[in-house]
């Protein structure tokens, strides 16, 4: 009778055991169908259209209008890469910085890896390997039934104005750093010994 | 493609035929070019969403499904609610991820930010996090955006070795100061977020 009750009790829990082991993967399962259906069919569509768009403006193209884009300031860490992530997205972004002079070339990187996320609300075609950054956020306020819209759109007006920031910031600091780099009081020291 | 050679056209000019032929070949090419593009971006994006975002997709649900089924959600929103739900707390959040020695360690994938994304996500579902702080939170877990793949964004960029081992230093450098400025502009850009 004992033997008998332990056995059962045994069962039991290895039961029990089993329900709530499968039942962590039938969670992530429902999860996993929610994600597949709400987010891949939208943005398998929005990239196959940016990608067509962008074959046919071509990069020669695109390469004319960065060529421009790097004399001012503004055009340089607010147009330039947000067109770079836009046409070219994560990571042959970054390629844009080979029109910037050399100094100037970490803020841009800088500048256009800061806005490889805020642009993920809108175009979540540029980076979709990591949308999650965006989209783990945005689910918490699906959940609540709230437009995401709003965040999205804050997301990416907050995101243009950082990268602006960061592109000057950084440049600066290159600047300095620049001045300052080891090496740079010889080579001063040798040319003005040659002259 | 068949060559067209002087003599061809002006004989297809003489014959009525060919004036009718002409347009329906110019015609059928460009389709053809048109649909070969759209076909070989279709063809990219379903490359991208198989390769990068599906197996991306299946961890993060698992992580979901392990936190939503088992008592770790609760813990982790103890643990997440102070640091997410106040300024100080989101800032405390942003200069851990922007110290210089930990940014390059968290960037790679954007993995850290992504799981930390979702963990946020799914507690302002639970309103364990008031929705307004979506929009800093999403600054707040990534400071540190991109700062793995300095070198390789600068090379993309074409720089020099001399610019690539400035740049690193000034880009980690630069994220201190930006990062806790990105937060904190989020904030108060989100006054009247979901309110």
């Amino acid at each position: 009778m004992d033997v008998l009750s332990i056995i059962d009790g045994i069962f039991k829990a290895l039961a029990t055991f089993a329900t709530e082991f499968i039942g962590v993967f039938q969670k992530g399962a429902t999860t996993f169908v929610g994600l597949v259906t709400g987010i891949v069919p939208l943005l398998i569509v929005l990239m196959t259209a940016v990608n067509a768009l962008v074959r046919l403006i071509g990069p020669e193209r695109i390469d004319r209008v960065a060529q421009a884009s790097s004399s001012n300031v503004f055009l340089r860490y607010l147009v330039l890469p947000f067109l770079a992530v836009f046409f070219l997205t994560n990571p042959m972004a970054y390629t844009l910085g080979r029109f910037l002079p050399e100094k100037q070339k970490p803020a841009f990187y800088d500048s256009a890896v800061s806005f490889v996320h805020p642009i993920l609300g809108l175009f979540p075609h540029a980076n979709p390997g990591e949308i999650f950054v965006w989209a783990g956020i945005a689910a918490g306020i699906t959940t609540l039934g709230l437009p995401v819209g709003d965040l999205a759109v804050r997301y990416f007006l907050v995101g243009l104005v950082v990268i602006f920031i960061r592109g000057i910031v950084t440049e600066g600091i290159t600047a300095i750093m620049w001045a300052r780099r080891p090496g740079v009081a010889d080579a001063e020291a040798s040319e003005a010994a040659e002259a | 493609m068949a060559v067209t050679s002087k003599p061809g056209i002006q004989q297809k000019r003489r014959s009525p035929f060919r004036i009718l032929i002409a347009p329906l070949q110019a015609i059928g090419r460009g389709a053809g070019t048109v649909v070969g593009i759209l076909y070989q971006s279709g063809r990219d994006s379903i490359d991208q969403v198989i390769r990068n975002i599906l197996p991306f997709m299946a961890f993060i649900s698992f992580v979901i499904g392990i936190i939503l089924y088992t008592g770790v959600g609760s813990l982790l929103a103890n643990a997440l609610k102070p640091l997410a739900s106040t300024l100080p707390g989101l800032l405390l959040m942003t200069v851990i991820c922007a110290l210089p020695f930990l940014s390059p360690l968290l960037g790679p994938g954007a993995v850290i930010a992504q799981v930390i994304g979702t963990l946020l996500g799914v507690q302002i579902g639970q309103k364990v996090i008031p929705a307004q702080f979506a929009l800093p939170a999403l600054f707040a877990i990534n400071p540190q955006v991109g700062c793995d793949f300095i070198p390789v964004g600068l090379a993309l960029g074409e720089a020099e070795p001399e610019t690539t081992e400035i740049g690193v230093p000034a880009v980690l450098l630069s994220r201190m100061l930006t990062g806790p400025l990105a937060t904190i502009i989020a904030y108060f850009a989100s006054f009247g977020l979901y309110s």
